[in-house]
Order: C-alpha cells, then sequence, then structure tokens
C-alpha cells in the first residue's frame, strides 16, 4: 500500500513541477492555485507513505521517481530530446531504488 | 560589480536556505503520522510554502537545472541523515550505500535536464557595457 500511496504522490508533485514552472514567479493565480492544490494533495498522499517507510528513504524515492517522471514526460509531451546523461540519470535512480528494495531497506 | 557579486552569493544563501527548509518539510511530513498530529502538519505546511519560496526566489538568478540538482541534493541528504536523529529509525550502510546512489542519480539528472536549444551567449554586450559606463546598475534579482 505504501508503494500505491507514494506513486499518487508522485503524480501530484509531477503536476506541481509543471504548475509552477507556469506559475511565473506565482503572479498567475490560476497556476499557483494548481502548485499549491496539487503541492497539498502530493504532500498528504506523501504523509501516508511515510507512516510504512522511513523517512529519509521514502523521501528520496519520492523525489528521485518524481524526477524521472518529470523528464520522461518532458521526452513525450513538450519535445526534449532523451540524451545519454538524462538515460543514465534515470538508470541510476531506477537501480537505487531496486537496490533499496531488495535489501530490505524499503 | 560588487552589486552582482553579493546578489549572486545571496542567491546561492537563498537556494541553501531552500534545501534546508525542504529537509524540515520532509521530516514534519513524516513526523505529522498522515496528517493526524496538528503540530507536526501545521510546521510542514510551513515548511513546504517556504521551501516553495525559497526555491523560486534563488532560481531567478542561478540556473535552473544547478539550483534543482543542489536542492533536490540536499533535501534528500538531509532527510536521510537527519531522519534518524529525531525518529525512531535506524540508517543502515546497506541503506546508506543505496540511498546514496538515488542522490547521486537524482543530482545527476537534474544536471542533465538542461534546456538543449539555448546555447548560453558568449558575451553579452551589456555586460561589457556596464563596465565600461559604472553606475548603470543590474537591478540583480528583481527581473
Amino acid at each position: 500500500m505504501q508503494w500505491l500511496y507514494l506513486a499518487i504522490a508522485d503524480i501530484f508533485e509531477i503536476v506541481v513541477a509543471i504548475a509552477a514552472g507556469k506559475a511565473e514567479g506565482f503572479k498567475n493565480r490560476k497556476w499557483t492555485g494548481i502548485t499549491l492544490v496539487s503541492g497539498a494533495l502530493g504532500t498528504y498522499f506523501l504523509s501516508r507513505a511515510l507512516l510504512t517507510f522511513d523517512v529519509g528513504v521514502g523521501y528520496a524515492i519520492w523525489t528521485s521517481i518524481a524526477g524521472v517522471g518529470i523528464t520522461v514526460l518532458g521526452v513525450l509531451l513538450f519535445g526534449q530530446h532523451l540524451n545519454w546523461r538524462k538515460a543514465l540519470g534515470i538508470v541510476v535512480i531506477i537501480a537505487g531504488v531496486v537496490g533499496l528494495q531488495l535489501s530490505g531497506a524499503a | 560589480m560588487s552589486h552582482t557579486d553579493r546578489s549572486s552569493a545571496n542567491s546561492w544563501l537563498m537556494l541553501l536556505l531552500a534545501g534546508v527548509f525542504e529537509v524540515g518539510y520532509a521530516l514534519s511530513v513524516g513526523g505529522s503520522h498522515g496528517f493526524t498530529r496538528l503540530s507536526w502538519s501545521l510546521v510542514a505546511v510551513v515548511f513546504f510554502l517556504l521551501t516553495l519560496w525559497a526555491l523560486s526566489v534563488a532560481l531567478r538568478t542561478i540556473d535552473v537545472s544547478i539550483g534543482y540538482a543542489v536542492w533536490a541534493g540536499i533535501g534528500a541528504a538531509g532527510a536521510a541523515l537527519l531522519g534518524p536523529v529525531f525518529f525512531d529509525e535506524t540508517l543502515t550502510a546497506v541503506q546508506a550505500l543505496w540511498l546514496g546512489v538515488i542522490i547521486i542519480g537524482v543530482v545527476w539528472l537534474k544536471l542533465a535536464d538542461r534546456p538543449e536549444n539555448t546555447p548560453e551567449p558568449a558575451t553579452r554586450p551589456q555586460d561589457t557595457e556596464g563596465l565600461v559606463s559604472g553606475p548603470k546598475e543590474a537591478h540583480g534579482a528583481q527581473r
């Protein structure tokens, strides 16, 4: 269940990243509102996940998977290129998360 | 010149502060126990707003990908190191190793996520102009 909570929290965090970029230093009310609401919902689901995960472990997985999601969406939706640097970063993060999980720490 | 240096130093200070706020956010969200504890929950909300504000101020002058990399790195490392201090948690060597891998991956990914189609201008004419004409002040973070 904690993985599901973390996944939901990640979706909201990705929305936060996109919305904060469009909020123009929080002058744009609509995108600022979306940033704050998504941030609140993401935070709530992160807190549910952290009932099971240790804080450091849950937070690191949450923020790193959000980073992967933002990069992948940038490639799929916003026409950015997937260069070897980004691909390597994604592989390293996934290896770290899987390693944590297999070692029984997550 | 010194004006620009100072505003740049201020931006980096603000970025470090944003990282510290993010650690506070992570710890208080964990301490809120699914937002069932009022005091931790309120602290979490305050840290959430502070980290968002400080990061947005810092990113007015610092390159976004570098800013995000530093901020995310401080947040994740801080949460991992301070979690066992504040809560009944243990950080084993194996855990620390894999967390280190994840944090390196996050920092690397943020650094790699630079916009490709905007090459940096080699020399910006207004900079040299400012040096020569002197009193024409750059307004630092105030974009």
